[in-house]
């Protein structure tokens, strides 16, 4: 048997790809570390297939460079990449049963039969999946599917693995037990993984860092705390969670901190963007991030606003609020009990 | 661009170039030859072009009897093969199991069958029944077959009906009968057109079975045949030439509708 | 039938029913059982006719015993004695006369038989035939299936859709136009004075009899019938999910492996619908030898169950060969079904 394997660092240099006129994916400087857990966040279309199509080779750059452990893997196929891919409809050979399906990279190695099935037994054994392994992909269930998947990637030993979004046809229960299974998987092979999805909650709970995506540009790389508490750019402010967004004029900009005029009032704000006097902005405010106070109290922060309903939705239940023209959503942790909440009241955070 | 690889790539695109060549090569001959004032038919030997073949073919009696006995089988086959597969096909929407799986296969062993078997097997008999072979039997044979497919296409589109609207309409105080022929049948009518359509193909342009059943009479294609064996007039390219054209015409029609149905489509 | 009832109501069930048993009884089983019933009986002489012979023949001979003592009698002088002995003699001899008459009756009446000498009749000239038919018939299928996957590859899996739609458009045209249109064509493509061998005569190439030699019906039979593969196969390959084959690329496979462990096992049905077809139109077909070789070659064995049918109008010895005919694409059907694995439900589109 070969050792455990370890992820490579990935480095993207200036690559791009256009089809025709049409920009896929711009101009791209990106560093992934070896052993990392990365995803790429946003909306279909925004270049993260083509990006995850480049790493894998099926694609090479129209212009840059793309590098797998320090080697350029331009002109490099898919087949001799050190890279595994686990498709978006994981892409199981239904005419093969699940142990063949796992031995099927090995047996492109030219290994013998009997040295590809036990090792194919082993990594079946990892998953949990011995007794499928006569079984036909057909027969399984979908987590089961997903696990077969991700063995029959891990059989190659690769350095780099990429997932296309592999668990969006999984029901919510089975997404989230197989969320903490990848990470898993991660954490004992030490393998690099750049995870592809269109779901915050997935890239949030598993990435180390994250990359937000959109028109085939990448606008913010950070942690998942730093992506959502202190997103620097509208967009992975907007897609990243929920936003109330005003429209403003910084009034008094200082070192991280300014203060905000809006229609609603003066605000202060952090400034990211260290934004002077005088310049229009955006302000974000999460909905869990608001409170309802009384009509007495703190002064900074604080807005008047009328309730319209309020929707339980488990956890916490969120209102929907009034500000003359503006609608306000809040989250409100639910601590049982109707609150009391018929209408008016004032809003702040 | 991808990692398909170029230069399979090409090869397999010349090689898909030769493949049209070579279906459409025969096609070219028959044009050249079908103008060319020279007989035998020839198409190494050019004499100067001609519409001679054209009038000769104009002026053809049993020509002209074929397409009519040719047009009448079609219709006969039209109206036999359809209702026939029709109600093959709804019987094996009702049945299950091994009893619906051995109609089944009894249903599209024709289609398996060589042509010249289901025309001979016609003839014995129906002369065992003391009738002699003809436009009738030829007409029987065709459909024997012919049904098969017009059974495959009505069950194809059975699959896809979904049953709960007949429901509702049993629910609806609607009688099998009348469910039937407003939800079933309407939904059905695009296949009767087509299955019209390749039933009219497959036996206006059947040889093997019309040509071991028909006994003494004939069709255009018996009497093309024929003329292959007794004389090589050119006039057989001008046939070629007619069918072409038509062939071409109807593909453009397929086209135009085709293309009108997917506005259509958008449109909603 | 009562499930029939309940569906459409008990006139349109028996409508159905009417019309499905008319195909399947009247034109689908009946022919096909009166077929097989004729090829296995013939008219013989009846048994023993060879003691009735030997009968006859002593038979004959009383006649002649009988007619000399009658002209012996004929001497006799008493006109009386003479008249009574000439009409017992007469009786006599016109007993003899009518038993001789109904004896051979019987040994000419031939009576029906059930025999297999039907079958025996092939002889081995015929026979060769028969086996050159299938052979030849196996080889076109052979070159079909070779010539059509990549081409029903190429369109389906590295054509745009509506480009795919077109080129399958195109290549309708040729088959619409009738069969022996078609064939005719390359009846003087391939003629002794044809094109083809106009052009190896500039390469001084002696002309090549194509036709008289049966290439010609080899030729044409691979043309008229290429189709019935080509279609088949397209619309097999079209089903196959294009990640299936970037999977397997991805795992290491070379492109032959993608074929052989990927592509043919997805278009296993296809392969067995284009190969069940072609072959039984081959063996099956009348037109193309008859208008390839117009009798110069040897003949194909549809040609012979032609001559039983319509020139040595035996019809019995004709149905045993299209019987025969018969059982050999059903054999070819089972072959297929069985070493593709596929179901009969799998091959009817």
């Amino acid at each position: 048997m070969t050792g455990q394997t370890t992820g490579m660092e990935i480095e993207l240099r200036r690559s791009e790809v256009r089809f025709g006129s049409f920009q896929a994916v711009q101009p791209t400087d990106l560093r992934i570390a070896p052993g990392e857990f990365f995803s790429i966040l946003g909306p279909s279309g925004c270049g993260k297939t083509t990006l995850l199509r480049l790493l894998s080779g099926f694609l090479d750059p129209t212009a840059g460079d793309v590098l797998i452990g320090g080697k350029s893997m331009v002109g490099t196929g898919p087949s001799d990449r050190p890279t595994a891919l686990i498709f978006q409809n994981l892409a199981l050979f239904p005419l093969m049963s699940v142990l063949e399906n796992v031995a099927f990279g090995l047996e492109m190695r030219g290994w013998s039969k009997v040295r590809r099935r036990a090792r194919a037994m082993e990594l079946l054994e990892t998953v949990a999946l011995t007794e499928q392994a006569g079984k036909l992909p057909a027969q399984l269930s979908g987590g089961q599917k997903q696990r077969v998947a991700i063995a029959r990637a891990l059989a190659v030993e690769p350095a780099v693995l990429l997932l296309d979004e592999p668990l969006s046809a999984l029901d919510l229960k089975l997404r989230q037990h197989m969320r903490a299974e990848l990470k898993q998987i991660q954490a004992r092979t030490g393998i690099t993984f750049v995870y592809i999805t269109h779901d915050q909650g997935e890239a949030l709970t598993m990435s180390d860092r994250i990359a937000v995506m959109n028109h085939g540009r990448i606008v913010q790389i950070g942690t998942p705390d730093e992506v959502y508490d202190h997103p620097d750019a509208a967009f992975s402010a907007t897609f990243v969670g929920e936003m109330n967004v005003f429209d403003g004029k910084v009034a008094a900009g200082a070192d991280g901190f300014a203060r905000i005029d809006t229609r609603l009032g003066q605000f202060r704000a952090t400034n990211p963007k260290r934004l002077a006097d005088g310049a229009t902005t955006l302000m974000f405010v999460r909905p869990e991030r608001m409170r309802l106070l009384d009509a007495a109290g703190v002064a900074e922060n604080r807005l008047a606003a009328v309730v319209q309903r309020r929707d339980l939705e488990g956890a916490y239940s969120t209102l929907t609020l009034q500000a003359q023209d503006q609608v306000l959503t809040v989250h409100l942790q639910h601590l049982g009990g109707a609150d009391q909440l018929a209408g008016g009241g004032d809003a702040g955070f | 661009m991808s990692h398909t690889g170029m230069g399979s790539n090409l090869v397999l695109r010349i090689y898909m170039a030769l493949f049209f060549a070579y279906m459409f090569l025969p096609l070219g001959v028959m044009l050249v030859a079908g103008f060319s004032d020279y007989s035998p038919p020839s198409i190494t030997v050019w004499r100067g072009g001609t519409l001679r073949w054209f009038s000769e073919l104009w002026a053809d009696e049993r020509m002209w009897s074929g397409l009519t006995n040719s047009l009448i089988i079609a219709v006969a086959v039209i109206l036999l093969s359809l209702p026939m597969g029709l109600s093959g096909a709804l019987l094996l929407s009702k049945l299950g199991g091994r009893a619906g799986g051995v109609l089944y296969a009894v249903m599209v062993s024709p289609l398996l069958t060589p042509g010249l078997i289901i025309g001979i097997s016609t003839v014995i008999f129906w002369r065992h029944l003391g009738a002699a072979a003809g436009l009738v039997t030829a007409i029987l044979a065709q459909s024997a077959f012919i049904a098969s497919y017009a059974m495959l296409m009505f069950m194809a589109r059975l699959q896809r009906l979904d049953n709960t609207l007949q429901e509702a309409a049993l629910d609806l105080g609607a009688t099998q009968a009348q469910a039937f022929r407003r939800i079933t049948l309407p939904f059905l009518r695009p296949t009767v057109v087509t299955a019209t359509v390749i039933a009219f193909l497959q036996s206006f342009e059947n040889y093997n079975t019309t040509i071991f059943s028909i006994g003494g009479q004939h069709t255009l294609v018996t009497e093309i045949g024929a003329r292959m064996r007794f004389g090589m007039s050119p006039m057989i390219n001008a046939i070629g030439i007619l069918f072409i054209l038509v062939t071409l015409i109807g593909a453009v029609i397929w086209g135009v509708l085709r293309q009108r149905e997917r506005k259509l489509e958008d449109l909603r | 039938m009562t499930r029939l009832t309940r569906a459409f109501g008990r006139p349109l069930a028996l409508l159905i029913l009417l019309f499905a048993s008319l195909w399947i009884l009247g034109l689908i089983a009946a022919p096909q059982v009166i077929m097989i019933e004729q090829s296995l009986w013939r008219m013989e002489r009846p048994e023993g006719s060879a003691e009735i012979s030997v009968r006859i023949d002593g038979l004959y001979n009383q006649l002649d015993v009988l007619a000399l003592d009658r002209s012996a009698v004929e001497a006799e002088a008493d006109a009386s004695i003479r008249a009574q002995k000439l009409d017992t003699s007469d009786v006599a001899l016109a007993a003899l006369e009518a038993e001789i008459a109904g004896l051979e009756a019987t040994e000419s009446t031939p009576v029906k038989v059930y025999t297999l000498a039907n079958f025996a009749q092939m002889g081995s000239a015929h026979f060769a035939i028969f086996l050159k038919t299938i052979v030849a018939s196996l080889a076109v299928t052979a070159i079909a299936l070779a010539v059509c996957y990549p081409i029903a590859f190429a369109v389906a899996k590295l054509e745009t859709p509506q480009r795919a739609g077109m080129i399958m458009l195109a290549l309708v045209i040729p088959y619409a136009i009738n069969e022996l249109l078609r064939i005719f064509a390359w009846q003087m493509i391939l003629n002794y004075n044809g094109p083809v061998n106009a052009l190896l005569g500039l390469f001084g190439v002696e002309p090549i009899p194509f036709l008289e030699s049966g290439t010609g019906v080899f030729v044409a039979m691979v043309y008229a019938y290429i189709l019935f593969m080509v279609f088949p196969l397209y619309n097999v390959l079209e089903t196959l999910d294009s990640n299936q084959i970037e999977a397997a690329r991805d795992l290491g496979a070379s492109s032959w492996r993608i074929h052989t462990r990927v592509v043919i096992p997805h278009a296993r049905p296809g392969i067995a619908v284009g190969c069940i077809m072609t072959f039984m139109l081959s063996a099956g077909s009348y037109a193309v030898p008859y208008i390839m070789t117009r009798g110069t070659a040897a003949p194909w064995f549809t040609q012979l169950i032609y001559n039983r049918f319509f020139e040595a109008t035996n019809w019995n010895v004709g149905a045993a060969y299209a019987l025969s005919l018969l059982v050999i694409c059903t054999l070819f059907i089972f072959v297929m079904m069985r070493l593709l694995k596929v179901s009969l439900k799998d091959i009817a589109k």
